[in-house]
């Protein structure tokens, strides 16, 4: 009867006709694994990557508990995904068509999809060759593509684009020299007060035996590399940290297996043709640190390491150290002084460990001779894994421990008040980008949760499917849209949400959507 | 079927060439040869363009059983008319994007049929009938875990033409002997245009669903059916 059917279809026209290929291919969620993740937030939409069609599918609210999609093409063989920091555009990375084989072969290509209320695209770079990873700059002024895994790859081949411009322009490639290493971080610094010109933006590449410094202000003149010092064994150092301080121009390196840290101070130039100078310092800080930042106190500059359960103050021009006892061994340090805003001129630290139940305050404002009396430690119980920060105007005082196993806290860094929050399964949070509240979720389970910073009060929710990823949006109406998929890993395959209104959240009044990776298809 | 489609395009193809040749050659009486009643079993098969239909098939051929009745209102010489009517259904499913869908249609036709007889045992006919259809779309939603359903009725018009061949009756008998007719038409199938906003059944699967707007649907296109009949 089939093939009558057929042979009737063919009297009837010239063809009977296809369907898009699209409708034949499932949809998978990406696996998070190689740069990619199954969704991203962005600040008016949520992107669910839709890896096997090249596609990315923007889900918006345009009123409250309502959903739209929209689809947009991201170029065949994506590798590579990343939404900015401030959330407002996703960066999407492809290796388009390959091998070419014709001069109509989409090129490799990076992609920047604005993910406000109405998503669209918003700028293209087409790269000449297939590149493997992304590096944003969170002040979105840079992207750095890299790797790839063509015959011959060049493992220091960087190709540097300036998002502030468009076209060719935009790109350079910059290969560095090595001592055998290859890329594994990257630092984009703010602009450093370099002597002798203007502050200047710096790419510090972390290598696995040295570091680069590429000025951005002019990059394509030569990097700098700097090689790691030994570890106190005689072998091999890799690097663990890289941190900066601004107004001095001056950057630490911290390295394993050595109790020195590495001080380099970026000073005018002494040759002709030198934009700046590098000069090195190697400090030992009695014992191998296990973090470092630059703080100030009262008498200026000073880098901070955290050293077994002692605090070893080092003056970067000296290098002279000052020690001071800490109630335990911490392992993290945080800058809060924008957030506390003291009266006196030194800085304030939040210390924290993976290891240790307590947190503390380090005030560096008082007397260089009182150290010890500027530590004010508290007993939390847990251990902090992470420090998160809560963005916008109205909770910036806030933080959020995250710890080890299941629980959260949320610290008013003014009050120094926490606020211990236990959660039932593994945890995952979201902080909203306006500020005003987490969510937590555990991927896979149904149960999720809202915790208002003004009131702390917990919301819990139980959804009616598996919930994959909570993310936290501006809707048309001005409101604040909550969106929590289920991206169809673990029964049925495709795109489903519910959603709810994000400041009043209750799933009695919750849509229930479906179906979206049916949108579109070509 | 099959061996029975090829002999009735053969006997089809002669039949036509015999009757340009010698139409007026023929002693035997035409009233007995045109069917009184006829009910006849067969096969449509429509091209469906729209893309709204790529979500139950990949291919754009919809097939359908075709039931048809017809009765001879008036003749006069070789020329009759009756009124025809045909029930048509058919089931398509498909699979997208790891979904399982499926369409049904039932369309109901009535209206007038013109024929004329070349030869006592040949006749051309043409119909325009106004067609009512009804589709049931459906969707396995893996994700809400419940089956969505777009059930609409649509409106449209049937117009095509084509040639019945008695392969089967009395050379010379009575007006009310049974006859066997071969039948092929070709047209086009005009139908509204139905949403595909999937929605479950009242009280299925998750609370408040929004529906899957997969966009419209529109069965309209061009169709070929060939019948059997059985007339007197």
């Amino acid at each position: 009867m089939n093939k009558l059917a057929w042979l009737m279809c063919g009297v009837v026209t010239v063809g009977c006709g296809g369907r898009p290929s699209g409708w034949d291919t499932p949809y998978t969620p990406a696996s998070g694994q190689n740069g990619l993740s199954a969704a991203y937030g962005l600040t008016g939409s949520v992107a669910v990557l839709d890896p096997s069609l090249g596609r990315v599918t923007l889900l918006s609210s345009p009123a409250q508990l309502k959903l739209e999609s929209r689809s947009i093409g991201l170029g065949k063989n994506l590798v590579a995904a990343r939404a900015s920091d401030d959330r407002k555009t996703l960066f999407a990375l492809s290796r388009g068509v390959q091998p070419q084989r014709t001069p109509s072969d989409e090129r490799p290509q990076l992609l920047l999809i604005d993910g406000g209320l109405t998503p669209k695209v918003s700028r293209a770079y087409t790269l000449t060759e297939p590149m493997a990873q992304l590096v944003l700059d969170p002040q979105n002024e840079w992207a750095v593509v890299y790797g790839g895994d063509g015959v011959v790859v060049n493992l220091n081949e960087l190709v540097l684009v300036n998002l502030r411009q468009t076209g060719e322009d935009a790109l350079s490639s910059k290969t560095l020299l090595s001592f055998g290493g290859s890329p594994r971080r990257f630092t984009f610094t703010t602009p450093l007060s370099v002597p002798g010109g203007d502050p200047r933006r710096f790419l510090i590449v972390e290598r696995d035996s040295d570091l680069v410094l590429i000025d951005l202000a002019s990059p394509s003149r030569d990097a700098v590399t700097i090689p790691l010092p030994s570890a106190d064994n005689g072998g091999t150092a890799s690097l663990a940290q890289v941190v900066y301080d601004a107004a001095s121009a001056s950057i630490a390196v911290r390295v394993t297996g050595s109790t020195s840290v590495l001080l380099l101070q970026l000073a005018a130039p002494t040759t002709r043709g030198e934009d700046y100078s590098v000069v090195p310092n190697l400090v030992d800080v009695g014992g191998q640190p296990a973090a470092l930042d630059f703080v100030h106190n009262s008498q200026g500059l000073r880098l901070v390491a955290l050293v077994g359960s002692n605090a070893v103050l080092v003056e970067p021009e000296t290098a002279t150290t000052q020690s001071v006892q800490m109630p335990a061994a911490f392992t993290g340090i945080r800058r809060i002084t924008a957030e506390l805003e003291p009266a006196g001129d030194g800085d304030v630290a939040l210390l924290y460990g993976a290891n240790v139940s307590k947190i503390a305050y380090f005030n560096l404002s008082g007397a260089p001779g009182a150290l010890y009396r500027s530590i004010e430690p508290y007993d939390i119980g847990v251990s902090v894994k992470e420090v998160i920060d809560v963005p916008g105007e109205k909770f910036f005082d806030h933080k959020i421990l995250q710890t080890p196993n299941q629980q959260f806290y949320v610290l008013d860094l003014h009050t120094r008040e926490s606020a211990p929050m236990k959660t039932n399964g593994a945890l995952s949070l979201e902080v909203a980008p306006d500020g005003e509240r987490v969510w937590a979720y555990s991927s896979g389970q149904f149960g999720f949760a809202s915790v208002d910073f003004a009131s702390l009060h917990p919301v819990s929710l139980i959804a009616e499917r598996q919930v994959s990823n909570v993310f936290d949006i501006e809707s048309g109406s001005g409101q604040r849209t909550a969106i929590a998929l289920h991206l169809g890993a673990w029964e049925g395959t495709g795109i489903g949400a519910t959603v709810l209104d994000a400041l009043s959240p209750s799933t009695a009044y919750a849509r229930f959507y479906s179906g979206l990776e049916l949108g579109g298809v070509k | 079927m099959r061996r029975s489609f090829y002999r009735s395009l053969v006997l089809l193809g002669a039949s036509l060439s015999l009757a340009l040749a010698a139409s007026s050659a023929h002693a035997e009486p035409l009233a007995p040869h045109q069917p009184h009643l006829q009910a006849s079993l067969g096969l449509r098969v429509s091209k469906v363009p729209d893309a709204g239909y790529d979500v139950f098939s990949n291919s754009d051929e919809l097939a359908q059983l075709s039931l048809g009745l017809a009765g001879t209102l008036w003749r006069h010489q070789r020329f009759s008319l009756a009124a025809a009517g045909f029930w048509d259904y058919g089931q398509k499913g498909s699979n997208v994007r790891g979904s399982n869908t499926d369409l049904v249609v039932h369309r109901l036709t009535i209206g007038p049929e013109a024929r004329y007889h070349l030869l006592p045992p040949l006749y051309l006919f043409v119909h325009v009938l106004p067609a009512f259809a009804h589709s049931s779309a459906s969707l396995e939603d893996g994700v809400a875990q419940v089956s969505r359903y777009a059930r609409h009725w649509s409106y449209g018009l049937d117009a095509s033409a084509g040639a019945a061949f008695e392969v089967y009756g009395a050379r010379s008998g009575e007006s009310f002997r049974t006859r066997l007719w071969a039948m092929a038409e070709g047209g086009y199938g005009y139908l509204g245009s139905t949403s595909l906003e999937l929605s479950p059944d009242a009280g299925q699967g998750p609370q408040r669903p929004a529906p899957v707007d997969l966009g419209s649907l529109s069965l309209a296109g061009p169709y070929f059916r060939v019948s059997a009949a059985v007339g007197f």
